[in-house]
Parts: C-alpha cells; structure tokens; sequence
C-alpha cells in the first residue's frame, strides 16, 4: 500500500472505530501479518484492548487470521477492504435506489455492523422503519424480510463462512482458532424462518407513564432471551455484486451518451440477464440470443423484432466495440465485451483529466498520441495542426506530469542523441496506476477539510471505481 | 542562354533538375563540385537575369532553397494551405475546424429528429470528406483554395479533439469522393463520460499537487484554492 493509501485508512478507521482500533489497523497494514502478543508488544497496548480491537475489525470483515503450522495464530489487515469504507454511501445509496427504504436500511445496518444474523436485522430495520412511520402504524416483519429474500437472491448479500461442522468430530487437541468454510451453493440460501411480528416503536418518556406497567415490560426483556431460530448462520453484504452493479450502470451511461437511450435499454437488459450467470472479471457476459433479448425487454418498450436486430447491429459495429457478435442462432448471438468497455471508460476519464488540467489542444495531443501510439515530434505538430512552439512546451508539460512517455529508438550502438529516434507514447495502465494514486490522495486532503465535502469524496469515489476496475481486468488477463 | 559560360550551365542544370522542390546551396556544391565563392556568384548573376529565384522553406526558416523561377514551389517548402509566408496560419485552422463541427453536427441533429427507424438515422448523421470539403468551399471562408486532403487533416484533428468518428466503407470506383475504392464518412458524437469527479475538486487541477502533506508548507488544511472553494 502507498503512503496515501495508509494516510487515508487510518484517518477512515479514526472516524469509524476510534483510536485504538485505528492504531491497532494501521500497525497491522504496515507489517503484514502478526500474532496477537507481537501486535500488544510493538503498539505498547494491552493484550486486552488489543484482542476488542481485533474483535472489531474481525467483524467487520477488516482482518483475517489463519493458523499456522506451529499452532500460532497471525492476522493480517485486508488492505483493499478497508479502503471500501469510502464506498459506503453508494452502496447504500444503490440499495435504495433498487429496492427502496427498506433496502436501504438493511444494507446500512449490515454494514455498520459487519456481519448480522436475519432475525436480528430484521428486527432491528422495522424497528427503525416503524420509527419514521405516522403514529399508530408499524412495520411488519414478513415485509422486511421479503426484501431481504430478494437482496439475497440478487447476491447482494451472502452468507458468512461458517465453522466446519467436521473439526469437532475430529480426535486430537483443538485447534487455536476455527476454520471457517462456506459451500458455494449455500452462499445465497435463505433460512426458512417464520418472523411474526411489528416493529416495536421506541416509547417516549410521555409514553410511559400511561404505558404497561413494569412487570409485563420485564416480561419483553426475557422475551429477546428465547433462542434465535438461526443461529450461527451470520450474513454480511456482498461488495462485489455492488461493484458489478456500479460497472453494469457506467456501461449504460456510456452508451446512452453516445448513441441513444433505447439503445442504452438494451444494453441495461442484456447486461440484467447475465448478471448471475456471469463471474466477476470474466472479459465477456455470456452469449445472449436476439430471441431472448427481445423476450426480457422491459414492458412498455414496444419496439417491434426487426427494431431490435437493427439496434443490435448498430451497437454491434459502432466503433466503440462494447457489444460484439457471436454468432448467428437463434436470430443473432451477442455479448457484452466488459474489459473493453472498462478500457474504454478507463481512457475516457485519462482523457477528461488532461483536458481539464491542461486544455483542450493539451487533449488533442493526448489523443493523437493515444490513438497513433506512437510519434515523432514533428508528426504531432502536422496531424494536431498546431504550431511548433505551443505543442513542444504542452508535450513537455505532459511528460513532467508522467501521462506521456518517451521511448528511445538508437540508431547507433552509442545512444548518440543526434541519432536516435525520440517518440512519444502512452502507457494507458501506467497513467491509470499513477492517476488513481492522486485519486487516493485527493480524498485524503478533502476528508482533511472535513464536514463540507462529502459530495465531492464521492465523486472522486466514482472515478477511483472506474480506474481500479480498469486495472483489476488487466492484471486477471495477465 | 547567351553570355553564361560552362559553370553557369552546369549550376542552372542542377536547379532545374531538383524541380519543384528547389535545392539548396550546398547540395548545388556537392553535386558540381565548385568552391562556394564561385557558386554565390553564379547564384546573384542567376537571380538578377531572372532565371531562378530562392524561396525560403518553411521546415527551417533560414534555410533558402533554389529554384526555376517560374516554378510553383511545392507544399512541403511552403507549407501547404496551412501556412502564409512562413506563419502557421492557426486562427485559419480553428475557423474551419469549427465549421466542419457545426455542418456535422446539424447533420447529426436532424438526423435524430427524423425519428426514423435507427439504420436510416445513422447513415444520415454521416457525411462523407467530399460532402464537407463541398460545404466548405461553398461557404467561402477561405481565400486559398482546398483540397479534400486539407479537409481531411482538418476532420482528423476534430476526431483528435473526441468529437467526431470516422468510418471507411468500400465504395464503387467512380462514386462521387471515393479514393482508390473506399470512402470516408464523419459523424458527429458526444463523449462517453462527463467530465471525471477527480477535475471537480482544487486538488485535480491544483499546479502544487505534488508538494502538498499536512504539516507541510503547502498542506490541506492551509490551502488557498480549498478555501476559495468551499466559499461558494
């Protein structure tokens, strides 16, 4: 991790955990993984306030431990995780936009709180839902936990891993700490529970005096000691189907920019189909037949077949190539091409920085050079069509901010600058990789200038997720 | 040619044979092997009987190529369309490229309002080079005349600036514009991304960025531009 990076995840533990948490996290990110008394030993904290702090960073999916050989226990700080505290807000903001208030409760409670049993967190959501309520209503349960089937079903939420039901049997001295497994195809199952109920209503202290008397409200408190119907069985919201959404709606947005919004509704509806079928970083979604697509277009877009196939061409030979065509059955296969799309998205912000920072000629360089990858000074100036003087001192300009290379052709053996070849290029990666570090910084400054500025870190927020997805896909392909 | 003796003919033949694109004085030396005394006179004599005339390249300013002198020099000396006297002509460039943006984009525009059935609406949003180059010679703005090449370094700096793709189809030999059997078609389009979160906040344009740390001289909580900011 970079300097700015641990900068802004201790200051992201400070304002959610505190200090002592934050000290613990930040030492954990700077040496890896550590058993406990080496941790109480090089933070001067007790053993004690230690393992609370391990406690919460452990739930809230922060850190990991494993056991090693010699039965000592290490754990070690999830470095890109803690960097998601960022992201809570849009994720919050996704699952009320999706599955409205009731989503959005759900989806915050489970992040504030790492990892939560159902019963517990749908009797906390209609709590808080009959709250906001007109007096006299409340929320019932078997609403709540409808939604949470449906954010289950939709992978936005997961099953913890569980303990393996198998170490107990086993013969010999336990173990120091559990291993956890989960089974694939249990990641999503809902537990058939039968929650009856209303949300309770916070009573005001008004309410109090004409309310039940104090032997039936000591009955309530015994009442939450029943045992919970499932558990062990904890959940925890699921970050990277929220990725693929925020990467499904870019892909749409671009499309709708460039050409229109139909065609953008197609690209919605292909794109909602495969959202299951296909795996995070796969390069293309599934093939889709032209038959099929039709068939899942929203109601109230009536657009006739042969409308469709003409779309489904025109999105298959734009330039842009983000769907592509696989082949002929079944009236036209198409697929989505997703690291394309994320090049391209990846690409468009390199170009709407240098834009923005240096001026639309500075751009048009950018461009040129992107698109011919390589130049020789004087090709610039004749293809930009700007003058010899104004495009060396932009060229240069962009080379000391580092989104231009230069590359050294020799033409001798000796290097002689008056015979070597000098072209410029980019490095669309590289230039990534550098721009999403001063992505990481900026919010660092910004958080600094605090209680102002949420709306901005989130924009940034934004072109952060469009650059690290860029450059995941390219280190999978490689 | 009366009155010039044998190096005159010899220094007059090697201009003549470097054509439109003149030559310059020391390839004359190197290709007649005469002292550069001798080959400056000859050149004056040469230029007051009118027979040759020196022209100045645009590549190197200082240097003065020599040619017939009632030769029309070639672009790559004088620069073309682009350049008047030596000076890149850049207000010239900018006027046009923004007029070949305008045509393309009302084409694009009543294209879309034409509501037709989407294949139809995008080939009418393309326009061809010939078409361009056509509108523009008609609109009169220019005092040079232009070739379609000229049109096409400006069409290819729109497609640099993000604003305009190009697609090359085959097109039958004879067809109105096509060159050596394919065409190219322009069209107008919009960017794939608003401008980027990171450029919306001081610190993406910030010039000190680099500097910047807390307890630094230039650190967050100091700075200038963030207080300007936050002001609105």
């Amino acid at each position: 991790m970079t300097q700015a990076e641990i900068k802004l995840c201790s200051l992201l533990l400070q304002e959610h955990f505190g200090e002592i948490v934050e000290k613990i996290g930040v030492h954990l990110i700077r040496t890896g993984s550590q058993p406990l008394r080496v941790i109480a030993h090089d933070t001067r904290t007790s053993p004690d306030q230690v393992k609370k702090a391990l406690c919460v960073l452990i739930q809230h999916n922060l850190v990991t431990y494993q056991v090693h050989k010699r039965g000592t226990v290490e754990y070690e700080a999830q470095c890109s995780r803690l960097l998601r505290m960022l992201r809570y807000p849009r994720y919050i903001y996704t699952a009320k936009t999706l599955y409205s208030d009731t989503g959005e409760l759900l989806v915050e409670e489970l992040l504030l709180n790492g990892k939560m049993t159902m019963s517990a967190l749908v009797k906390r959501v209609a709590d808080r839902l009959t709250e906001t309520m007109e007096d006299g209503k409340t929320m019932d349960y078997a609403e709540v936990s409808s939604t949470f089937v449906r954010l289950a079903d939709t992978h936005f939420v997961q099953r913890c891993p569980l303990v393996s039901p198998t170490e107990n049997s086993e013969p010999g001295p336990p173990q120091p700490a559990p291993t956890l497994v989960i089974n694939e195809n249990d990641m999503y199952l809902v537990p058939k529970l039968s929650l009856i109920g209303k949300g309770k209503r916070r009573r005001s202290s008004e309410d109090d005096a004409t309310g039940e008397p104090k032997a039936k409200r000591l009955k309530h408190s015994t009442d939450n000691k029943e045992p919970i119907p499932d558990d062990g069985i904890y959940w925890q919201a699921n970050l990277d189907r929220f990725h693929q959404h925020f990467r499904d709606q870019a892909i749409v947005s671009a499309v709708a920019n460039r050409m229109d919004q139909t065609s953008s509704e197609i690209v919605r509806t292909m794109l909602r189909m495969s959202e299951i079928t296909t795996p995070s970083g796969a390069p293309f979604t599934q093939p889709l037949s032209s038959n099929e697509i039709f068939r899942s277009l929203p109601t109230g877009y009536n657009i006739s077949k042969q409308v469709l196939d003409q779309y489904l061409t025109l999105l298959a030979d734009d330039p842009l190539e983000f769907v592509g065509k696989s082949g002929d059955s079944g009236g036209g296969m198409y697929v989505i091409n997703l690291h394309k799309v994320l090049g391209s998205l990846a690409t468009a912000t390199l170009e709407s920085v240098v834009q923005e920072r240096f001026g639309s000629r500075c751009a048009r360089i950018f461009r040129l050079v992107l698109q011919k990858k390589h130049l020789e000074q004087k090709q610039v100036e004749d293809f930009a069509m700007i003058p010899a003087k104004e495009a060396k001192d932009m060229l240069y300009k962009m080379l000391s901010e580092n989104f231009i290379l230069l590359q050294e052709i020799p033409k001798t053996p000796d290097h002689a600058p008056s015979r070597t070849f000098y072209l410029y290029t980019v490095n669309i990666l590289s230039a990534a990789r550098m721009l999403l570090h001063r992505c990481y910084k900026q919010i660092e400054t910004l958080k600094r200038n605090v209680n102002k500025l949420d709306a901005s870190e989130i924009q940034v927020d934004e072109t952060i997720f469009l650059l690290e997805s860029y450059i995941e896909s390219n280190t999978k392909r490689q | 040619m009366k009155g010039s003796d044998n190096q005159e003919k010899l220094v007059y033949q090697i201009i003549e044979d470097a054509g439109n694109k003149g030559i310059w004085s020391r390839d004359i030396r190197y290709k007649s092997n005469l002292p550069l005394t001798e080959i400056n006179k000859i050149l004056k004599n040469l230029e007051s009987k009118k027979l040759i005339k020196a022209v100045k390249s645009v590549a190197a300013s200082k240097k003065k190529v020599y040619m017939l002198y009632n030769l029309q020099p070639d672009r790559s000396v004088t620069g073309g369309a682009w350049y008047s006297d030596q000076d890149f002509e850049s207000e010239f460039v900018e006027v046009l490229n923004q007029q070949c943006f305008k045509f393309l984009q009302t084409k694009a525009e009543t294209a879309r309002e034409s509501k037709q059935n989407p294949m139809i609406q995008r080939n009418s949003s393309f326009a061809s080079s010939h078409e361009v180059w056509k509108y523009i010679c008609e609109l009169g703005i220019s005092k040079v005349e232009l070739s379609m090449e000229d049109i096409e370094t400006i069409l290819n700096t729109l497609i640099y600036d993000g604003k305009v793709e190009m697609t090359i189809i085959a097109a039958k030999e004879g067809t109105v514009g096509s060159v050596d059997g394919h065409m190219k078609l322009y069209r107008a389009v919009n960017p794939i991304i608003p401008p980027t979160g990171l450029v919306r906040t001081p610190c993406g344009l910030c010039p000190v960025f680099d500097d910047c740390h807390e307890g630094g001289e230039i650190s967050p909580s100091n700075c200038i531009y963030m207080t300007e900011w936050l002001e609105f």
